[in-house]
């Protein structure tokens, strides 16, 4: 199997932008119209959270969310439908990023033909390594006024065994 | 009715709840399982009307689970509620004798238009 994706072939709609919208619109905020593309340069950011799945094969690839923790905070708050005030511990944090990095996964997936397992997700505060050379694609994000990156890599069994 | 929901996310829990909430299902008494072999020992212990599973997970993943179940000869009713539903793990899901596979995202809609046809 290959982890090929040829964007251009998605009539100029970006199947990755597509794919976190609904995500977003069904999970996170229940309606649609909070998730836009980022314009602009995108802020330096602080103490950032990276989460991702793998999908398993010799040339399997990696689908990688990357925000700051207190995105993540608000994107628990979100999905647990908890208020503003609410205190969220670390282990929801990790839980609720890995979900959304799940689903986006689980869902980029099916757009590859002939793909192998999904791994579970991990979530870690040090960036998962990876070559530039293997970057498939990269999409900036703005959750309510906040950046959120989803990019994919070509992985080789390598980086999956990491 | 009995419901129980085996997922290693106790977020992924909580929105598959809330969800079936929304779509009506308030009624039901939910249960939770906390990855495959927790529902495996949960379903013997008090067999519930439905199972609805994750796929990928720890211990047992929801496959393993719904085989083990029916290797023991527990023929509770079973779905998937997954963050993968392409048509190669429907077909795998309805072989191994699934009622029905709900992709994540889903929304209450896609709950009540799946789930109510096997109530009736």
């Amino acid at each position: 199997m290959t982890f090929e994706m040829d964007i251009e072939t998605f009539a100029g709609t970006d199947p990755v932008y597509v794919i976190a919208s609904e995500v977003f619109a069904a999970m996170v905020d229940g309606e649609p119209g909070h998730v836009g593309l980022w314009e602009g340069p995108e802020p330096v950011p602080v103490e950032e959270l990276h989460a991702w799945v793998d999908v398993a094969g010799p040339m399997g690839g990696r689908v990688l969310l990357t925000t700051e923790r207190s995105t993540a905070v608000e994107l628990t708050r979100a999905l647990l439908g908890l208020g503003a005030d609410d205190a969220v511990g670390d282990a929801d944090i990790v839980d609720a990023l890995g979900e959304v990095a799940n689903v986006v996964g689980g869902n980029v997936k099916a757009l590859v033909p002939d793909p192998g397992a999904l791994t579970l997700p991990e979530v870690a505060g040090t960036r998962p390594e990876t070559h530039p050379d293997d970057l498939i694609h990269a999409l900036s994000l703005d959750w309510r006024g906040r950046p959120l990156t989803v990019s994919l890599w070509r992985l080789g069994q390598e980086e999956m065994i990491r | 009715m009995k419901v129980l929901v085996a997922d290693d996310s106790r977020v992924m829990r909580q929105i598959v709840i809330r969800t079936l909430r929304q779509a009506g299902y308030d009624w039901w008494e939910i249960s939770e399982a906390a990855d495959g072999r927790a529902a495996y020992e949960a379903v013997l212990a008090d067999p519930p009307a439905l199972v609805l599973s994750d796929w990928n997970m720890p211990e047992m993943t929801g496959m393993e689970l719904l085989q083990a179940l029916r290797a023991a000869g527990v023929d509770v009713p079973f779905a998937f509620v997954t963050s993968e539903g392409s048509t190669q793990m429907r077909a795998q899901a309805e072989a191994a004798g699934a009622l029905f596979l709900i992709a994540k995202p889903f929304t209450a809609d896609i709950f009540r238009e799946t789930i109510d046809p096997y109530l009736e």
